[in-house]
């Protein structure tokens, strides 16, 4: 019977009277009352036509349970004793008196059916009845009005969870989905472009805000067509902005320590000094340079003003280097005096500042009427009323915003959200900027005194702010005769100031081309043309508005509504027609930035985060963070994607679950730097004393064992310098006792560029050096010296590494990087050596641990591997480790297949670009450059992939940039 | 209207030594009525009486024996049951015989009966009390056995409870 049978036949049963008698047990009311009854009365009453003869002298006692007792009478051996010897009037009566109450209850009450109608008959039975409880009898309202009560309880329980408490209309007037809005907005910051975005991407919330993922129409290939031949726009405001403000020499002093000239140029490098150009570098905390890296940053200074040393720098990072930036920057400048925001809370002001940067590219087609629209679609969304949360909403108005330095004059503030800023990706991207704005209209005409508080007409009567502007202008309309964004030089800045842009729009969308043709008469334009994309924008353009924080406050204060401007056009004339004398509020300080890059791309799109990821691989770039394991945002995001991962794999069921104890995949959802690069150093350590004779070695390391051998032997000579080395004798010794644990040496990148030059001419296979070689003259010629010199250096390291696959094969997440053998490199490129499969010693195991757990006494515990959970170091995982991955304690990571592991993939996709598979990974110098070593000159930097689902090996080619 | 009829028989096993009475079983009793069932009436009267036969109720107290037979064949079992003069139990042998108080169609008006009768029952002995105390006893007893308002009440208090407990 199914348990809900038996609890209907339980509420059935339960004013029926259960059968009096000592073998069953009895029930409690009556069994209490029969036990006590013997009381020692006489004899009893004679009487009842039943015959009851109390003959209170025969006491024979009854025999104990002789042997038909059956097992269910449980308390079958207490009933001898209880039995009563004498029959008494008082225990008549009295048994008689519970059985009637027994019969009594059972008569009385209804029984079966608990609904109240089924009390009534059915003739009586009335459908009003079940709303109106007064059509129903006295005798069951009361149980009907609480039947009743709890129905509706039930019922409004149910609404709760939807509450429409409005309609429809009411919700979306403007008042209330404004409140609605800033509502939302308290737990994740939303960009200006949010609601714009919102209802084209699918969003998700990282890093604190609302950011669009990726449209939801299919625009994979689209997008690559956008950014390789038209021109591709991401909004990029939620990049945080960090102002420091102060002396240059002191900034300058106090940035050094951030960061290392051997990593590429830092702060003071001259272009980026002089506010021509915008910089970017790897940030460390102060003073560790190799270790501890903080992320990559862009920057931009502020060009000089005349006669001042005061510098303003903006830092632009990433969200998730803020919360590490910001104390480190605190530091370094000693700026931690919180100085209090004004009276207005920071959330009011924000900008509607156009920061923009054109990607190059050079093929252009494409329409480009579309992104105009767009862009002045977002100019729509970022206009907002008075009441409209802008910047930051999740933010306290209490934070403070900015510190000063008690003994210099530094100024650390915090812009985040204050200033938006756009990308455009492609080479048509000039096109677009330039139909798109156009440098203010100066108002001379316009008498200043009716509008004081604005800042154009005021800017306007600085002579020398307009001569600014003017060259300004100049160079923007240069910037038309463009034909590619790709022939400026890199990091460029021009600083300007445009009209609305929702004035300028054209009224029917028209492609924007580059109009070289046209202009390629005149002879004076074309000389300044090359002079620009030799030299980039002079200095003194590059000065902006756009830096002062009044300028940027009155611009968004005094924005003009859509409402009023298409009021406005509905007003002119010839319909269509542009208003020709611009408001003067419409004027919009932008900086327009060069953004380094090669890779070919353009048309305006609208990408999201997925977008900015595969146009990172595109151009063969790190991305942050999900290619910086050694920054703190970047273990974090490693975190993340591990728990995502394991998840998304535990919702397969199980025979549909990839097994990677099978296919020898160690790690599917993380890496393990750390172990890897120990390891490496291990082995490297290990074949020098090998060959000194130390016969101790592994088993597991038996498998490459002459491969290994004919390494240790090229090392000759090389033991006592690296014995020497207090970095890697320090290190090693602990790590080879088995201490194979979180120790707190984390893992770094290489990031020293001449190593990086050095390491990436090795890679190269040496016939098709061919010019190179030349150029390269000066640098170590790759043998066993210069090797270990540089594993000296940089011996636990890991290094970038793009990877090609040669022929097929497209690499993936997590993909493991291994090194060929001698017979795999002989192979024919196609075809790559196959891994034998694995056997899963677990399963057996976990088999006889389920028995083991199962036969005593307890449920088994769901996690399906013990042997792991013991050991777990990790146990903080909050999912039970499902079958089919490695549990917890890995054994050793590269020597668990045929081919030594080097490394893994952390992106890798079939790149439309190179129309093969690429991939992204880190690999650890130590094995590289071990590797290398062994290959033969012409077949130099090939190593294997194999894809963590997979047991084939694919070759692919490494390529190594600086 | 659309079920399976049976009959129920309200009756009274009556043996010498009321001290015997409290040995009884419901199973001991049936496998007397059906053991004398096919004795008296052969393999014909078993068959009749392996399905549908059981008894619903049994008070070792008093005596009081609920026997469910079904409807169409109740007469037949019914006439073997004075033919019962023993029922084994625990080991030994009970002597008795069953005397049937009523027949009734649902356990419901067997129950009523049985209220009925009882309280008769009392009634009857109240008179022949031959001390005081087996006097107030008794009365108690019949004051019990009456539904007065309190004791409703407070039965069905009872039953609510449990009612809400659950939900």
């Amino acid at each position: 019977m199914s348990a809900a049978k038996v609890k209907m036949r339980e509420k059935k049963m339960r004013n029926q009277p259960a059968s009096v008698q000592y073998a069953s047990p009895p029930q409690p009311a009556d069994s209490s009352a029969q036990r006590n009854a013997p009381v020692a009365g006489g004899g009893g009453g004679d009487g009842g036509p039943s015959g009851v003869h109390p003959n209170t002298e025969r006491s024979k006692n009854p025999q104990p349970r002789g042997g038909w007792v059956r097992g269910h009478q449980r308390d079958g051996g207490g009933y001898a004793k209880e039995m009563p010897k004498y029959i008494t009037a008082g225990a008549f009566a009295k048994a008689r008196e519970s059985e009637v109450r027994a019969m009594l209850k059972a008569a009385t009450k209804t029984t079966g059916s608990c609904h109240v109608f089924g009390a009534l008959p059915k003739h009586m039975r009335r459908r009003a009845m079940s709303h109106n409880t007064k059509r129903l009898p006295c005798r069951l309202r009361d149980v009907a009005n609480r039947m009743r009560e709890k129905s509706l309880q039930a019922g409004s329980k149910k609404k709760k969870e939807e509450p429409k408490c409005k309609s429809r209309k009411a919700r979306r007037q403007h008042g209330n989905l404004l409140l609605e809005f800033n509502r939302r907005q308290r737990k994740n910051m939303w960009l200006e472009t949010h609601i714009w975005h919102a209802k084209r991407f699918h969003m998700v919330k990282k890093w604190g805000y609302c950011l669009g993922l990726r449209p939801v129409y299919k625009c994979y290939r689209a997008s690559y067509r956008a950014m390789s031949s038209h021109c591709l726009l991401q909004d990029l405001s939620y990049y945080c902005c960090i102002e420091l403000q102060g002396e240059e020499d002191e900034l300058l002093a106090a940035l050094s320590q951030l960061s290392s000239k051997q990593a590429g140029p830092t702060f003071d490098a001259a272009l980026s000094l002089s506010g021509q150009r915008q910089g970017s570098l790897v940030l460390y905390r102060a003073g560790r340079y190799p270790m501890q890296p903080l992320g990559p940053v862009s920057f931009l200074w502020r060009p000089r003003a005349q006669g001042s040393s005061h510098r303003q720098l903006w830092i632009w990072a990433h969200p998730t280097i803020k919360q590490d930036l910001l104390p480190e920057l605190q530091a370094v400048c000693r700026c931690s005096e919180a100085v209090l925001p004004p009276a207005q809370p920071a959330a009011t002001a924000a900008e509607v500042d156009a920061a923009l940067e054109p990607k190059p590219g050079k093929r252009p087609e494409s329409e480009q009427g579309t992104g105009a629209k767009r862009k002045q679609t977002f100019k729509d969304a970022s206009e907002p009323p008075a009441k409209m949360i802008l910047g930051d909403g999740t933010r306290s108005p209490t934070t403070p915003l900015a510190w000063r330095s008690s003994s210099t004059s530094m100024v650390i503030s915090d812009l985040t959200m204050e200033i938006v800023r756009y990308r455009l990706i492609g080479p048509q991207s000039h096109s677009v900027l330039v139909e798109t704005m156009e440098a203010a209209t100066d108002c001379d005409g316009m008498d200043g005194s009716q509008l004081p508080t604005l800042w154009w007409p005021e800017h306007c009567r600085n002579q020398s702010h307009m001569d600014l502007h003017r060259q300004q202008a100049d160079v923007f309309h240069l910037l038309k005769g463009v034909s590619s964004t790709g022939e400026l030089p890199s990091g460029t800045v021009l600083g300007l100031t445009v009209d609305d842009p929702r004035l300028t729009l054209p009224t029917k969308k028209v492609k924007a081309l580059p109009c070289v043709k046209q202009e390629q008469g005149e002879e004076e334009e074309e000389r300044r043309r090359r002079e620009l994309m030799l030299r980039g924008a002079p200095a003194h353009c590059s000065q902006s508005s756009l830096w002062e924080r009044r300028v940027r406050d009155n611009v968004t204060d005094n924005k003009m509504p859509n409402k009023l401007l298409n009021h406005m056009r509905s007003e002119l004339l010839a319909p269509g027609s542009r208003l020709s004398p611009a408001p003067p509020q419409g004027r919009v300080p932008v900086l327009l930035v060069q953004q380094p890059g090669k890779q070919v791309y353009r048309g305006v799109r609208v990408g999201g985060l997925a977008m900015s990821l595969k146009h990172s691989q595109n151009k063969g770039a790190a991305h942050f963070p999900h290619d910086y394991p050694d920054c703190p945002a970047g273990a974090r995001f490693q975190e993340e994607q591990e728990a995502e991962l394991l998840r998304k794999y535990q919702r397969y069921p199980p025979a549909k679950r990839t097994n990677y104890i099978k296919h020898g995949c160690l790690a599917p959802f993380w890496c393990p730097w750390q172990q890897l690069a120990e390891e490496w150093e291990l082995i490297l350590r290990k074949g020098d004393e090998e060959r000194r004779g130390d016969e101790e070695r592994k088993g597991d390391e038996e498998r490459r064992g002459d491969e290994e051998r004919r390494g240790d032997e090229e090392r000759k000579g090389d033991e006592e310098r690296r014995g020497d080395e207090e970095r890697g004798g320090g290190e090693a010794e602990p790590r080879r006792d088995g201490a194979v644990t979180t120790l707190p040496v984390r893992v770094t990148v290489l990031r020293n560029r001449k190593s990086l030059r050095l390491l990436s001419g090795w890679c190269r296979p040496t016939t098709s050096k061919g010019q190179r070689a030349p150029r390269r003259g000066g640098a170590a010629p790759l043998d066993r010296s210069a090797v270990t010199r540089f594993l000296s250096a940089h011996g636990t390291s890991l290094v970038w590494v793009r990877l090609s696959v040669l022929l097929k094969g497209r690499p993936e997440l997590h993909a493991m990087v291994c090194v060929p053998t001698a017979d795999d490199l002989k192979l024919p490129a196609g075809i790559g050596p196959q891994e034998p499969p694995h056997r899963e010693h677990f399963r057996r195991r976990k088999k006889g641990f389920k028995a083991a757990a199962a036969s005593p006494s307890g449920p088994n515990p769901n996690r399906p591997a013990p042997e792991g959970a013991e050991l777990c170091p990790r146990a903080a995982l909050p999912l039970p480790h499902p079958s089919g991955v490695w549990p917890d304690p890995l054994p050793s990571v590269t020597a668990h297949c045929a081919r030594v592991t080097l490394g893994w993939v952390t992106q890798g996709d079939f790149s439309l670009a190179a129309g093969c598979g690429e991939a992204l990974g880190l690999v650890s110098v130590a094995g590289l450059l071990h590797t290398l070593l062994l290959q033969p000159a012409a077949r130099r930097g090939t190593l294997l992939l194999r894809n963590p689902d997979s047991l084939h090996y694919r070759l692919a080619k490494v390529n190594l940039e600086v | 209207m659309v079920r399976v009829k049976s009959r129920y028989l309200l009756c009274e096993v009556n043996v010498e030594d009321r001290s015997h009475l409290l040995l009884l079983d419901d199973r001991a009793v049936a496998v007397a009525v059906k053991a004398t069932v096919a004795r008296t009436h052969g393999d014909y009267g078993a068959a009749l009486c392996s399905i549908g036969f059981s008894v619903k109720y049994l008070n070792a107290h008093t005596g009081i024996v609920f026997l469910r037979f079904p409807k169409r064949c109740y007469r037949i079992l019914w006439s073997a049951l004075p033919f019962i003069t023993c029922i084994e139990t625990r080991g030994q042998k009970v002597p008795c015989f069953l005397n049937c108080l009523h027949v009734g169609g649902t356990i419901r008006t067997c129950q009523k009966f049985l209220i009925r009768y009882n309280t008769q029952q009392l009634h009857r002995m109240l008179p022949k009390c031959k001390n005081e105390e087996e006097k107030r006893q008794v009365q108690k007893s019949i004051l019990n056995c009456t539904i007065t308002r309190g004791n409703r009440d407070e039965s069905e208090d009872d039953s609510e409870s449990e009612e809400d407990e659950e939900e």
